[in-house]
């Protein structure tokens, strides 16, 4: 695309390029002399560093799993399913009412509630509840909100993709109520209890959750990964989003598998919502949104379209949002601004993310 | 048979689940107080109008029956039996709910904590102020006697005598309306359209003095909309190019003008006017300084990119690097007005005509844009950027044009937002700016003056009229959104353009009622 | 406001009563002559006296919205019970604000709109309410805030708006003095959610503490609506305070109490204001709330206190304070606005019931000595609260003094 695109121009996108580098090489300084003074001051201990690497990656691969859900649908569809952080709110408040409901059956041989007795089995039905409410979320959303839209000009579906998130938003709040909650998880997964490491003279604690989500998270994108790249299914998954007509004659069952993608990508944002739940603690209505746009801003820095480049995405926003203020001496406050800052330099030297996108250029 | 069977079970099934969610939202209780109060009904339970419930199920269960009885509509035998089905499947999916929240709240378990709406009045309310069963059988009852009622009195409207007389009416109606003089000359003479516009802007400007401060202060941000909405339509509507950081721009206007005209942070109070043009440029130069980077980009990633723009501004504004300057959460106060001749116009009322004064203005710029050279360029660049390329269009110059032009829009419509609040502050921008003054083009009709209007009006002056459902705003809007871009994608007022484009890719086909129906659940 | 101007209006304030005293049944006078509905409300027979209340009834902080409301309907309700004003009922009109100053600032017209609105329950957050004064006080209408903290919204060019809770000034002297004398903290770390009412507590909070000698090693503010904040608190783990002041609300609250094991600052303390303190903050830390310290405005026990608590929450479900600390406040401003409106109002002799706007805008910047739930309220230039607050701590899952 930038490749067409500079043949095709002559004078000013020279102008533009050279004002481009410019721009960049000043930003490099800054933050390298920025980089520098902070190391410098010694203000940081290696634990510090060690922690705020910890958050980042934890925090990153809930963004990756995320970014998978935009990106499954983009590779297929090319729309930004901007309800998507929804989904995930709604699979995060399925598991918050599974272990809410094991948490009040008590089990007489240990004395204790379900929850606490049969601690894994809890966990797994809270995933499970998760990732079916949000893949029957996602299947309706795309019957009721997506399909009816097919072949409209790429704005329709984007704005009913908007009215869609703020209807699933308000109807969280107003049936679940705008109160915060907090996931209460079994015994064994308390928060912010977890393996402490001793790093220069401090402990660094790694929390059993923060683990748990992160073990999870790149298992389930390496599943994933394998299920499209690997299986019969995954074939005709991206021979749809190759050509949709040619897919058809070829006796596949587009609808079918537009559909099965949003149940996949529904799958992925309910289990992100419960390890939202369980290594956060904290849902409500809102919490899908803010992470939701972290995610499609992952996404897009990995390369829309393609799994490796949601889950490097992720990680590297995880890791930037959470290091990058202290690395460049600037206010937490600000760690947005980095973000999006990074998505546009990355995005104006690479205009397709950072591995590329896979998609065919005739359908852009 | 069987396949009507099967339908008017299905569509009995979606309107089971649709009443459950409007009961689970509490929706029920606010329709039903609408209801009571609207046909002055009395009420058996103090905490709510249980004789507005009945109504609303009632009425809901015409409109199911007569969906039903269309499966068929020829024969009255098969018309009650759809019915019949699909009133049993919602009675009794919405009685089973009633029951089991009836009998749930018996067993002494608070619901509320979980589900917001079911406190124990509410349970009440939905039975009645009776026992679990009577109220449950209640529900039932209603449903399927109401969907019958519906069945039939839609088969004897429609398919009888008196449906088809009333089309005939309104035929004739409509034939003789436009056989009038009136419109005759109308249509044959488009010059006669002047005349039209007159009207239309003689009543807009005789507005102001008839409504009352509210109104006034309420058309007053419709049109500050409208304004940015066809700043919108410029990048977006006319060069193609999807921009969701509008926003931005907004801020850049409002805190401009803000700090320039009010006593703190920055202790310069220049007076209104000058900074209105500095402002405008101030936002022109800001769409040009991100339009460099970012035009090359594609679609999608120019949306994102222009996200985080917006992001960026709305962050800075309020983080404490900054607030030194720009006055941080706390936001600018006591913010100038403009006065002429010695003569203050902060008020409501002089302010809806500076907004008029604007509109009009846009309108005669967006007109004169869009017919000129440059128009055609951005047109030509929207349908295909190669081709523009390959023309000769310079299109990185026009991007930027647009991004400029567009920027200018919302500058100003930010001059006149703060100037009238008297105060800006972050709260004030929003992503929320951004989606509202995309979705009322796309509601209104993208490309399109008037329907820019209509979409301002409905997107902003729509929930002012609708404070009754207060905390359903913004869940009627969301559907609202949805429900729209399915029955109707080109908006309400659509450029003659852009429909004839949508209705070529076979949207028409689909059967609108089914998706409309299906979106609540 | 000019001297001649306050003159006029203590004058007209003072005949009224005396009016009021002869017992004249006939319309006041300020009403006779100026029939205009800006200068005097006419309430016809039937119809009620209306209180506006606005506030956030929907998004993220509406929890404040809804419990303050609740508390002023509950007030509506005992002052309809007991009668009224003159026969005729109140009734508070509540609007949505989303807690936003466009928000306040379209709930403010709506009010003034309205010919039957006389004074103003609220509004509920300083932003909102810094929108909305002009517009009241263009129009005369009283307003008694429950919950609009911001120092400078009294003062001013204007003198409709009153409140009754502390301002953040007082709370963030109080905060700093308890946190260096009573705690003897010498390294704190000030933390806050950059929204004008956290903020602005946050930087008195740091201003005095560093007055009194102590030393602030960090200054951090987070983004509110997120649920991990285990990388500012790294941040401010690195400068090794001994506690931390956060001003803001309970949402993120709760998450800086939850994220600080991780993030090295086991053992610190974490103090915060009266947007903290609440069950809600409990319920969401858990076994992280222990130990947390809060300012509260909740009023001290009595039996009137207890009774109201009673019944709230028999009607409501939760108990006052549950959900934000300004239940009670709820209750005073309309009770008092009640009050204020039954000491101007007069039946005139066609049945109308006057209001004078003057009169009632005097009536409540003068309030003395009012008994309401959260203490003695009498108003000094805007302020009807010059009392504290007073911190509590969290200790086995309830809040107590420490």
């Amino acid at each position: 695309m930038s490749k067409t695109l500079s043949q095709n121009t002559a004078g000013p996108i020279n102008t533009f390029l050279i004002v481009q580098v410019i721009i960049s090489i000043l930003f490099i300084a800054f933050l390298t002399w920025r980089l520098y003074t902070v190391i410098d001051s010694g203000a940081y201990g290696p634990d510090t560093w060690l922690r705020f690497a910890i958050s980042g990656l934890i925090i990153g691969s809930v963004y990756s799993v995320i970014a998978i859900g935009y990106t499954l649908v983009y590779g297929i569809l090319f729309m930004i399913n901007f309800a998507h952080g929804e989904v995930m709110m709604l699979g995060a408040f399925a598991g918050y009412f599974v272990f809410e409901a094991l948490k009040s059956i008590p089990v007489e041989a240990t004395g204790l509630s379900f929850l606490d007795s049969y601690q894994i089995v809890s966990v797994i039905l809270a995933f499970l509840a998760g990732m079916f409410i949000s893949a029957v979320v996602g299947y309706f959303l795309e019957r009721i909100a997506y399909r009816p839209l097919r072949g409209a000009p790429r704005l329709i579906p984007l704005i009913s993709a908007i009215g869609a998130s703020i209807f699933l938003q308000n109807a969280a709040q107003v049936t679940f109520g705008p109160k915060r909650r907090t996931y209460i998880n079994p015994a064994s997964l308390q928060r912010s209890v977890g393996w402490r490491i001793p790093v220069a003279g401090e402990e660094v604690i790694l929390t059993y959750t923060g683990v748990l989500t992160f073990v999870l998270s790149i298992l389930l994108m390496v599943t994933l990964y394998i299920l499209v790249m690997r299986t019969r299914y995954g074939r005709s998954m991206r021979a749809v989003a190759e050509d949709k007509q040619t897919a058809a004659l070829m006796g596949i069952n587009v609808d079918r598998v537009i559909s099965n993608t949003f149940v996949i990508s529904g799958v992925m944002g309910g289990a992100a919502g419960v390890m939202w739940g369980i290594h956060n603690g904290i849902i409500y209505h809102y919490v899908g949104f803010i992470p939701g746009l972290k995610a499609f801003t992952a996404a897009v820095l990995g390369g829309i379209g393609n799994i490796p480049g949601a889950m490097i995405g992720g990680m590297i926003l995880g890791v930037v949002e959470s290091l990058g203020p202290a690395a460049l001496g600037i206010d937490f406050q600000l760690k947005d601004v980095i973000a999006f800052s990074i998505l546009v330099l990355v995005l104006i030297f690479r205009p397709s993310g950072i591995i590329g996108e896979v998609l065919s250029e005739e359908k852009v | 048979m069987r396949d009507q069977l099967k339908a008017s079970a299905r569509s009995g099934l979606i309107f089971g689940v649709v009443i459950i969610f409007l009961m689970l939202f509490g929706l029920t209780k606010t329709l039903s107080d609408i209801l009571g109060e609207l046909f002055n009904l009395q009420s058996i339970t103090r905490t709510g109008n249980s004789g507005g419930l009945m109504l609303l199920f009632a009425l809901l269960a015409w409109w199911a029956g007569s969906r039903a009885a269309k499966e068929d509509k020829e024969n009255w035998k098969a018309v009650l039996r759809n019915g019949a089905v699909s009133g049993l499947v919602i009675g009794s999916i919405t009685a089973l709910f009633t029951f089991l929240v009836g009998s749930l709240d018996g067993a002494d378990i608070e619901m509320r904590t979980y589900l917001a709406q079911l406190d124990r009045p509410s349970v009440q309310f939905l039975l009645y102020g009776r026992s679990i069963i009577a109220g449950a059988l209640m529900t039932f009852f209603i449903f399927l006697i109401f969907n019958l009622v519906g069945a039939l009195a839609s088969y004897i409207l429609e398919t009888r005598h008196a449906g088809g007389y009333l089309q005939k009416k309104y035929l004739q109606i409509k034939d003789r309306i436009s056989g009038t003089s009136i419109v005759v000359r109308y249509k044959e003479h488009p010059q006669s359209k002047w005349i039209g516009y007159g009207i239309l802007l003689a009543g807009t400007l005789l507005m102001p003095q008839f409504l009352g401060k509210y109104w006034n202060y309420a058309m007053g941000t419709v049109g500050i909309y409208v304004i940015m909405g066809l700043g919108l339509n410029i990048v977006v509507g006319l060069a193609g190019l999807l921009d969701l950081g509008y926003v931005a721009f907004f801020a850049i206007g409002a805190y401009t003008v803000g700090l320039l005209t009010a006593p703190a942070p920055i202790p310069i109070q220049w007076s209104f006017w000058p900074v209105l043009v500095i402002s405008i440029l101030l936002a022109a130069f800001a769409g040009i300084l991100l339009g460099i980077p970012v035009l090359r980009m594609r679609g999608d990633y120019l949306a994102i990119v222009t996200l985080g723009f917006g992001e960026i501004i709305r962050v800075l504004i309020r983080s404490d690097m900054m607030s030194p300057y720009l006055g941080g959460p706390q936001g600018v106060r006591d913010i100038g007005g403009p006065s002429l001749f010695g003569i203050s116009l902060s008020n409501e009322r002089a302010y809806l005509y500076l907004i008029i004064l604007g509109i009009l203005l846009a309108i005669l710029l967006t007109n004169f844009l869009q017919k000129s050279r440059v128009g055609r360029a951005w047109m030509a660049m929207r349908e295909d950027e190669t081709v523009a390329q390959a023309m000769g269009i310079n299109t990185l110059y026009y991007k930027l044009m647009a991004f400029a032009t567009g920027a200018a829009f919302a500058g100003f419509g930010g001059v006149l937002f703060a100037a009238r609040n008297q105060y800006t502050g972050p709260a004030d921008h929003t992503l929320m700016v951004s989606i509202n003054v995309l979705s009322l083009l796309i509601v209104g009709g993208m490309g399109s003056i008037p329907g820019v209007m209509i979409g301002a009006f409905v997107l902003k002056g729509l929930p002012e009229v609708l404070r009754e459902l207060d905390i359903y705003r913004l869940l009627v809007f969301g559907a609202l959104l949805v429900i729209m871009m399915i029955i109707r994608p080109e908006g309400i007022w659509p450029a003659p353009r852009r429909r004839m484009e949508l209705h070529e890719s076979g949207l028409e086909e689909i059967p609108p009622d089914e998706s409309l129906i299906g979106e609540e659940g | 406001m000019s001297k001649r101007y306050l003159f006029f209006s203590i004058l007209v304030a003072v005949s009224l009563i005396l009016a009021a005293c002869g017992g004249g049944a006939k319309a006041p006078d300020v009403c006779a002559e100026n029939p205009d509905e800006t200068v005097c409300a006419v309430i016809e027979p039937g119809k009620t006296v209306k209180i506006g209340y606005g506030g956030p009834m929907a998004g993220d902080y509406s929890a404040f919205g809804i419990d303050i409301s609740n508390a002023g309907l509950l007030a509506v309700e005992d002052a309809n019970k007991a009668g009224g004003v003159e026969g005729f009922d109140f009734e508070l009109l509540v609007e949505d604000t989303q807690g936003s100053g466009e928000g306040g600032a379209s709930v403010a017209n709506l009010f003034v709109s309205d010919p039957d609105v006389v004074a103003i329950a609220g509004l509920t957050f300083s932003g909102a309410t810094a929108a909305a004064i002009p517009i009241f006080n263009a129009a005369r209408l009283p307003m008694l805030s429950p919950s609009a903290t911001r120092a400078d919204l009294t003062g001013g060019d204007q003198d409709v708006f009153n409140r009754i809770p502390f301002t953040d000034d007082i709370q963030g002297q109080f905060a700093a003095e308890y946190l260096f004398n009573v705690l003897g903290v010498k390294k704190l770390a000030v933390m806050h959610d950059g929204d004008a009412y956290g903020k602005g507590v946050a930087e008195k909070v740091q201003e005095v503490f560093t007055s009194l000698g102590g030393d602030v090693v960090a200054v951090e503010a987070v983004t509110p609506g997120e649920t991990d904040y285990s990388a500012v608190l790294t941040d401010i783990g690195a400068a090794k305070p001994e506690a931390i002041y956060y001003g803001g609300y309970y949402p993120e609250a709760a998450v800086i109490a939850k994220d600080m094991p991780v993030a090295g600052l086991e053992g610190v303390i974490l103090f915060s204001d009266d947007g903290t303190f609440g069950d809600t903050f409990i319920e969401l830390a858990g076994e992280n709330a222990e130990g947390v310290y809060a300012a509260s405005g909740a009023p001290v026990s009595s039996p009137r206190v207890e009774e109201f608590n009673t019944y709230f929450e028999s009607v409501y479900g939760d108990p006052p304070g549950a959900v934000s600390t300004f239940t009670w406040h709820g209750y005073d401003v309309t009770d008092a606005l009640i009050q204020a409106i039954k000491s101007v109002a007069i039946l005139g002799e066609d049945g109308n019931l006057y209001i004078p706007r003057e009169a009632l805008v005097q009536a409540v910047d003068n309030m003395e000595g009012y008994e309401g739930l959260t203490g003695m309220l009498s108003c000094n230039a805007g302020e009807c609260n010059a009392s504290g607050p007073s911190f509590l701590v969290v200790k086995d899952g309830a809040w107590v003094l420490p």
